[in-house]
């Protein structure tokens, strides 16, 4: 796994330790050859998940994702007792049937009154609120992961893919320093911008990007195994379904070609991302699909708040320098 | 081919100890074998092999809320459903309603929130004209699930008595589109729920 040329690589990414000098003879030669693979391998791990980097694109994630939270948990609000209830759409009692899993936990299941309830969802709020400036950061993302976590235990019959999302943006914005810059946290306790890389930071936009590459590739395979998406028709499955419709798109019946070419398009984009979202390449042309296909859902079928949930994730993709060149903002 | 770090040019590496690097590994590990093995071992078609691994990192899928199969509109996008139903009121009138309700439900991320209701419970149910066994063994998985939604409607809207269906949208397809045809929705029926007396809100 050469994902990342080692600082001390030589001019083929290859560790310059020696270990591949053709100076040994047999079983020697192989065992520094084995060592020296390994150790390549070690070194390509650690590369890739413990050099310090700049914390301004999980910033970025956590301003985006406390703003999500936020608008989720009025949502919630709006009907918090038919949600979280005694006589909540799916009964606390029926909730394992959902999602049997053991350690299914959740605020709203110890809460036996309406008040409670309102409560631990008002909590959420203010912490998606304080996460979104970034004012005691470390603390509101584990407020909010933990009122996230809640909400999805105690209703698996309202969440869809936009919860899972979210879930795994909360996730990495806990673990990592998020309110290292763009905060109130840091205007407050203003820090040098030398000491603001950290090991922290990288380990939580890899966790991002990791798991979206898992999201693909499972979402892709799934794909596979349907006859609408070799044939080139599953979209007009999602543009002839009134129950999503947000945009009427059915003019598009007179144009079968069309419709093959953005189902083909999309399930290859889906299927090929874990792979070429990596190399400098190609990877500008993927996100650029990926904002495509996440806002065409978005538009289409009214999910709105799970398309723009995806193109977030996808943010985790795009280099510090460039959100910095962006933003007019001086390196670290 | 040029394949670095997609975020940053490193300046600095391995600031932590190698111990610190092996306990956080160890982490990782665990953590991307709880985001990878559900998917694996569900929805089917998924192995025995993946169902046996998954068990001890069940505990943090639930913990952390992990448990997703990431199968958007897949295996095929198929059509939409939704739950029609008639309640009876104390004062003998009947009050009729679907979920979700297209026109009412806003914003739409609640209109989804309760469309998923509709739809996760359309998973369970088979159709009407599904062989006699099918149906008997697939009530006891749906049934649990419609009993809590006729009590939320009942306690919303203090009926008495509610009639609940499933109603499959038909997909037209492109030629019927064209001729400007629309094909009969099905319906299965998910049956009649009162509240007990003690039990009423």
């Amino acid at each position: 796994m050469n994902i990342h040329s080692s600082p001390s690589a030589g001019s083929h990414g290859v560790p310059d330790r020696g270990l591949f000098s053709r100076t040994g003879q047999g079983g020697a030669h192989e065992g520094r050859i084995r060592e020296g693979w390994i150790r390549e391998w070690v070194d390509g791990w650690n590369t890739f998940w413990f050099t310090p980097t700049d914390p301004l694109p999980l910033a970025l994630v956590r301003i985006a994702v406390g703003a999500l939270l936020t608008w989720s948990s009025i949502v919630w609000l709006l009907d918090a007792d038919a949600f979280f209830g005694d006589h909540a759409w799916l009964l606390a009692s029926d909730a394992w049937r959902m999602n049997d899993q053991p350690w299914q936990w959740s605020g709203y299941f110890a809460c036996s009154s309406g008040a409670a309830i309102r409560l631990v969802a008002i909590v959420t709020l203010i912490a998606a609120v304080l996460l979104t400036i970034g004012l005691a950061t470390p603390l509101a993302a584990v407020v909010a992961l933990m009122g996230f976590v809640s909400a999805a235990n105690r209703a698996p019959l309202n969440v869809f893919g936009f919860d899972d999302v979210l879930g795994m943006l909360l996730i990495a914005v806990a673990v990592g320093p998020a309110g290292a810059v763009l905060s109130v946290d840091r205007l407050v306790f203003p820090r040098p911008p030398s000491a603001l890389r950290s090991v922290r930071a990288t380990l939580a936009i890899r966790l991002i990007q990791v798991h979206l590459c898992v999201i693909y590739f499972f979402s892709g395979c799934g794909k596979l195994l349907g006859a609408s998406w070799w044939e080139g028709t599953a979209l007009w499955g999602s543009i002839a379904n009134s129950c999503y419709r947000t945009l009427d798109l059915t003019w598009l019946a007179n144009h079968p070609f069309v419709v093959n070419a953005l189902t083909l398009s999309t399930l290859l984009w889906e299927v090929s991302y874990p792979a070429v979202v990596w190399p400098r390449l190609t990877r500008r042309i993927v996100l650029g699909m990926a904002v495509a296909v996440h806002m065409g859902i978005g538009l289409t079928m009214g999910m709105m708040e799970f398309g723009l949930a995806m193109i977030v994730a996808n943010m985790a993709f795009v280099p510090a320098e460039t959100w910095r060149r962006l933003c007019r903002m001086p390196p670290p | 081919m040029s394949t670095v770090t997609p975020h940053t040019t490193p300046t600095q590496t391995h600031t932590w100890s190698p111990a610190a690097r092996a306990a956080a590994t160890f982490l990782v590990l665990v953590y991307l074998a709880a985001v990878i093995l559900p998917p694996l071992a569900g929805p089917p078609p998924a192995s025995e092999l993946a169902n046996a691994v998954i068990q001890p990192f069940r505990p943090l899928i639930g913990l952390l809320s992990l448990g997703h199969g990431y199968r958007f509109f897949a295996p095929d996008p198929g059509p939409g459903h939704s739950i029609r139903w008639s309640m009876q009121m104390p004062d003998g009138s009947t009050r009729v309603g679907c979920i979700p309700d297209t026109s009412n439900d806003r914003p739409r991320l609640l209109y989804h929130r309760r469309f998923m209701i509709s739809e996760k419970i359309a998973s369970f149910v088979p159709f009407v004209d599904a062989p006699e066994a099918v149906r008997i063994e697939a009530k006891p998985r749906w049934q649990p699930l419609v009993k809590g939604v006729a009590g939320q409607l009942l306690a919303r809207h203090r009926g008495q008595q509610v009639t609940l269906q499933l109603v499959e949208h038909y997909l037209p397809t492109p030629e019927e589109v064209i001729r400007g045809q629309n094909g009969e929705d099905l319906i299965t029926p998910l049956g009649t729920y009162a509240f007990p007396e003690e039990r009423l809100p």
